[in-house]
């Protein structure tokens, strides 16, 4: 019923970009997972996630980005995040993500932290 | 079926199909918007909304999809009263708030989220309520200065 998940991986160097278009609930579980494993994601040392800022996001969701988290915690890979809505902004420090990730206003913002 | 019945009231019946918590929230939001709720607590009541529903179908109906999910919205002395109903015997125990670092860790399931929500973003939460039909989550969120826009 909701968006279907589209995820575009592009490389920069040292860091990939997902850029996530559609709603991110438990069923993006295997565009995550598929897009993580990606040659141009595989042992890159940043990542960032670009959200759509009109993109529904679930609790199922927020699980599927946990795991991320963690899968990328073992690889040592540091996370940013951008294209939030200020509500998703809220919950995502509510819950704890803002510990494990940042989150940056805008995607030339995120370049310009972490590249 | 439920107490406080207003006379605005709108009532949803959705089947157990996730996806169709969205049709809950959407209509909760334009039921917030006729009230004149700023759009940060429309935000908030949107996701309580959704995950109380995706509660409601996964743990109170058990995914079955003849099982239904009745959701509805009253204003009551300047509050938005929501209640979503299940078939299901309620939560048997709230589970304490997520700790995101275990989740990190895995040591504990990355899911288990939904309540926890619920409970931080609306003003008022009672889990557990029965009803001849079945276990109601009602939620409340009071609005500064609710005036209905014509």
């Amino acid at each position: 019923m909701g968006d279907q998940n589209q995820i575009r991986v592009e490389n920069r160097g040292g860091l990939s970009i997902l850029d996530i278009t559609g709603d991110v609930t438990s069923a993006s579980e295997p565009f995550f997972s598929e897009a993580y494993k990606h040659p141009d994601v595989d042992g890159v040392g940043k990542i960032v996630l670009k959200f759509d800022e009109g993109a529904y996001i679930n609790s199922g969701g927020i699980a599927v980005l946990i795991q991320l988290l963690a899968e990328s915690r073992r690889t040592a890979q540091k996370v940013g995040i951008t294209g939030l809505s200020e509500h998703f902004k809220k919950i995502f420090h509510m819950v704890g993500i803002t510990r494990f990730a940042d989150i940056y206003a805008s995607m030339d913002e995120a370049l310009q932290a972490m590249e | 079926m439920f107490d406080e019945m207003s006379t605005c009231r709108v009532e949803m019946v959705l089947p157990t199909r996730i996806g169709y918590e969205r049709i809950a929230m959407e209509c909760s939001a334009s039921f917030a918007k006729c009230w004149g709720t700023v759009a940060e607590r429309i935000e908030d009541l949107k996701t309580a909304v959704a995950e109380a529903c995706l509660n409601a179908m996964e743990h109170g109906n058990k995914g079955r999809p003849e099982a239904r999910v009745v959701v509805t919205l009253d204003m009551v002395n300047g509050s938005i009263v929501v209640q979503v109903k299940d078939e299901g015997s309620g939560i048997p125990e709230i589970p304490p708030d997520p700790d995101i670092q275990k989740k990190i860790e895995e040591l504990e399931p990355a899911r288990g989220l939904g309540l926890f929500l619920i409970r931080h973003l609306m003003d008022q939460v009672e889990f557990n309520k029965f009803t001849e039909q079945g276990h109601v989550v009602r939620m409340v969120i009071r609005l500064e200065n609710p005036q209905p826009v014509s």
